[in-house]
């Protein structure tokens, strides 16, 4: 019986795959430029069905300026469609330095896991985390399809900050989700709808399991669970506790809004953004604010962040990369801080040489928790210089 | 014989001998200029024809002959079609095309290229033509491709000669004045063919609106026109803002315009004075957005901003931004109504924006200038006429003149066209030489000229992403699979000229393309 299988779009960046069974193996491509950019493709092409086993098939690609991870996506996608390949052996994990837990995460950006031309270019825009979507942003027909993706643009691009991809809840296909990214290696995976703490550890069991079938580092994988329902808002403590793969525990407005029917607002959201701060700040780990949907208003944006900072947020979620800067400039330390904090320092080593107990700058005396949080906001400021943010 | 740019030059093309390009400015001139055609008129001379096909007669048109016009209509143009298709009926054969630029609007020339109605064009080529003449064989002479600043010096040299121009003129009288910013459609300035109503044999105004004597502002003057003739359409202007100009809302383009901004900002120009030109593309629309923003931050009001006019450049003069905007074209309609409100928006025709056989050109004053390319390559090279498959896709504009005159020009492009790679070894074909380009921004980071360490020491002081195009073109590389070359053949089907008149490059037929 003949089988087939199609992947792909025909918007710009993607390309459109279909695949049927043959007796040979036979690749057909079509493209602007043809001449110059098909035998590229067709290498590509190859490469892939390579790693698939080298099937026979009849393999046909429309391109519409897709970058090489796409078409190895989308090929790949077809074939296993056509063949119902469930997946293929994990022979491919690529190479990445693991986050580190206390880096700067002043911002999240998202893109949508299935759409070549909003994940192009994805990290050069400067965020500190690029956060790939596979759950709201692609729909459900699309989510094996954004699965390769994601995991294909992972594998090609040495993304100069952290990546994060957004799996699906784990009943709602987020498995398949682990399985499949985790050959690319993200820095860490987050969890949406968190409402517990046995949410996270389940998650985590099952990645103690994938990084060892992967040779993974164990451990190297973090997590970031999402807050965004009231359940979650009230045993966020529990949540934010509850491994040590956390490192950061965001806020998600829009889910949580719903789910308590409230209307978005500053009061309305203030319970539940303290909550997860509070819960962050008990487990040691970041706290990151909500989106905020509305791209034409950069001031709504900037009062919102500034809220966010002032609550004690670390970070904030952003839908366009136009957003960032604000968002940066919002959770940066500013010059006074930094001279401030160095004067904090400056002051407490001088005492300590004098043999002195107690610290004092400006006749203010300087307690140990202010020393602590002088020498962290050091070392931040340290850390986003270095990183050229 | 080889150029200053190591370009492979024919010692002739076509008629003409040919000049190789020996750098930015090295043939600066100081000697007599070729002599305007003269003619006079008695004082009740009555120049109103009935109909273009009656200025033709009039004009003695004929088999050979060279015909002009401008592109103020840009793709709303109405008057070239019209006039070769009234030579067409005509039976006229062999025509040069002299055009300031070509739109698709004008696609139908190819047509007339396979009748033979036109066998030469010198000017500008844009995408149907261009890829059609690229085919080879099509020309009985390869294309001459000038800058708008190249072209005004070259009728001026006498480097081509001119038998009949026809000037769209949105409002006109009966004696030959005419401006292009009152009338029924308005369409901006018309004094790109000023040059060619000085120095043609015969001058035909061609108007919509006919308005009593004397109409002023006199772009064009009564003593440079033999005919005057009335149509129903010249133009719509409705299609004068199209192609290029669209704002943007690609995260990476903004984010180059961003980058682009922030290099202003930080390269020592960025002061009281500033004067800076955009092009039309959507990058440097955003690009000049984002610098009004900066402007006011700072506290900074430039002297002025050139055009093609912009929506963009008229919101920075109406907030008091900049001092003044000096306009060879309108962009839009925007730029055309402003130019008729605001004395601070000033006419300039390409002469003084950019002849280079002059005594300066609006283009030095320039402290920035951000443009666009379809190719760089690692010694700065910018190509902007044909594109990696090797068709000749564009015109130059005024791409050369605007280059060599900024303190600082800014190339402002995305490393990818699709699945193609803008940063090459060697461009196809050299528009612009490197060495009047400074700085090289895309998304991936920001290259600067190596003999602008001055500017490279201060985008590094203020943080910004400076790497190597070798950097950048390496990081680009690894996401697609090399492009193979288009398959050149022997026949050049076009000639790049400097905008001094050497040449800087040729372009050669695409084997294999139909």
């Amino acid at each position: 019986m003949a089988m087939g299988g199609v992947a792909g779009s025909d918007a710009k960046g993607d390309c459109l795959v279909s695949v049927e069974s043959a007796d040979a193996l036979q690749i057909d491509i079509r493209t602007k430029a043809e001449a110059l950019v098909a035998p590229g493709i067709q290498m590509v092409v190859e490469r892939t069905l390579e790693q698939l086993g080298s099937p026979k098939l009849t393999v046909s690609v429309q391109d519409f300026g897709s970058l090489d991870y796409v078409v190895s996506a989308r090929t790949e996608t077809a074939v296993r469609k056509a063949l119902s390949l469930a997946a293929v052996d994990p022979n491919t994990v690529v190479e990445r330095e693991a986050t580190a837990v206390d880096r700067p995460r002043r911002s999240r950006l998202y893109a949508p896991g299935n759409n070549p031309r909003l994940l192009a270019g994805i990290d050069v825009h400067g965020a500190d985390c690029v956060l790939l979507d596979l759950e709201d942003s692609v729909p459900l027909s699309e989510k094996t399809s954004a699965q390769i993706l994601v995991k294909h643009l992972l594998a090609a691009i040495a993304f100069p900050q952290d990546v994060w991809v957004r799996i699906n809840e784990q009943d709602a296909g987020g498995e398949a989700d682990v399985r499949e990214v985790l050959r690319g290696r993200p820095h860490g995976l987050c969890l949406p709808k968190a409402e517990s703490a046995d949410d996270v550890i389940r998650l985590s069991k099952f990645l103690d399991e994938v990084e060892a079938a992967y040779g993974i580092e164990p451990g190297f994988t973090k997590i970031m669970p999402i807050i965004e329902t009231a359940r979650g808002v009230l045993r966020c403590e529990d949540i934010a506790t509850a491994d040590p793969r956390i490192v950061m525990v965001a806020f998600g407005a829009e889910d949580y809004t719903r789910d308590v029917g409230a209307i978005r607002s500053r009061p309305s959201l203030l319970f539940a953004r303290s909550m997860i701060v509070a819960a962050a700040t008990v487990a040691g780990i970041q706290a990151s604010d909500t989106v905020f949907a509305d791209l034409s208003d950069t001031e709504g944006l900037m009062k919102e962040t500034a809220l966010a900072r002032e609550l004690g947020f670390d970070g904030k979620g952003a839908i366009n990369p136009r957003q960032l800067v604000p968002i940066h400039e919002a959770f940066s330390p500013t010059e006074n801080e930094l001279a401030y904090a160095a004067q904090v320092v400056e002051a407490a080593e001088a005492a300590e040489r004098a043999g002195s107990g107690a610290v004092a700058l400006d006749g203010k005396m300087i307690d140990k928790p202010v020393l602590e949080r002088a020498k962290r906001l050091l070392k931040y400021g340290a850390q986003l210089a270095q990183g050229g943010m | 014989m080889k150029n200053a740019l190591g370009r492979e030059i024919p010692e002739r093309i076509g008629s003409r001998e040919t000049i190789p390009y020996s750098g930015a400015f090295a043939s600066l001139r100081n000697d007599r200029k070729a002599a305007r055609h003269q003619k006079g008129a008695p004082r009740d001379e009555n120049k109103l024809l009935p109909s273009i096909e009656a200025a033709i007669e009039a004009t003695g048109l004929s088999d050979g002959m060279t015909i002009s016009f401008h592109h103020s209509f840009r793709d709303g143009d109405r008057v070239i079609n019209q006039v070769l298709d009234v030579c067409a009926r005509k039976g006229l054969k062999d025509l040069r095309l002299l055009p300031t630029a070509l739109f698709p609007v004008h696609a139908g020339i190819v047509d007339h290229i396979k009748s033979g109605v036109v066998s030469r064009i010198e000017g500008s080529m844009n995408g149907p033509i261009g890829a059609f003449v690229s085919q080879g064989g099509k020309l009985s002479d390869p294309a001459i491709l000038r800058s708008h600043g190249g072209r005004w010096r070259a009728v001026e040299a006498g480097d081509v000669e001119i038998d009949v121009v026809f000037i769209a003129a949105p409002q006109a009288d009966a004696y030959g004045n005419a401006t292009g910013i009152k009338g029924k459609t308005p369409c901006g300035p018309i004094a790109f063919t000023a040059v060619d109503a000085q120095y043609a044999k015969h001058t035909v105004v061609v108007t919509s609106d006919l308005a009593p004597y004397p109409v002023y502002p006199m772009e064009i003057q009564q003593g440079w026109v033999d005919y005057v003739v009335v149509v129903d359409e010249i133009g719509d202007p409705a299609n004068i803002a199209s192609g290029t100009l669209r704002l943007t809302t690609s995260p990476t383009r903004l984010l180059i315009a961003q980058m682009t901004t922030d290099a202003v900002v930080h390269s020592g120009y960025f002061v009281d004075g500033f004067s800076f030109q955009g092009g039309a593309g959507g990058i440097s629309l955003a690009a000049t957005k984002y610098l009004g923003d900066e402007m006011e931050k700072a506290g900074i009001v430039g002297s002025f901003g050139m055009g093609g006019g912009t929506k963009m450049l008229v919101d920075l003069l109406h907030r008091g931004l900049i001092r003044a905007i000096l306009d060879g074209q309108a962009f839009d309609l925007d730029a055309v109504r402003s130019l008729s409100e605001d004395e601070a928006h000033v006419m300039i025709d390409p002469g003084m924006y950019a002849n280079f056989d002059s005594r300066g050109c609006a283009t030095y004053k320039l402290d920035a200038a951000f443009l666009g390319a379809t190719e760089v390559d690692l010694d700065f090279n910018v190509n902007v006429n044909t594109h990696s498959d090797g068709l000749l896709l564009h015109g130059i504009g005024g791409h050369q003149d605007v280059a060599a005159g900024a303190a600082m020009t800014m190339i402002t492009i995305p490393t990818l066209r699709g699945r193609i790679p803008v940063i090459m070894d060697s461009v196809t074909t050299v528009t612009t030489p490197g060495e009047v380009v400074d700085v090289i921004v895309t998304e991936r980071g920001i290259a600067v000229n190596p003999k602008r360490e001055d500017l490279k020491d201060r985008f590094v002081a203020a943080g910004l992403p400076v790497r190597t195009l070798a950097e950048i073109k390496h990081e680009v590389d690894a996401m697609v699979q090399p492009v193979s070359k288009p398959v050149f053949g022997e026949e050049i089907v076009a000639a790049i000229e400097w905008r001094d008149g050497t040449t800087i490059d040729v372009v050669r037929k695409v084997e294999g393309f139909e």
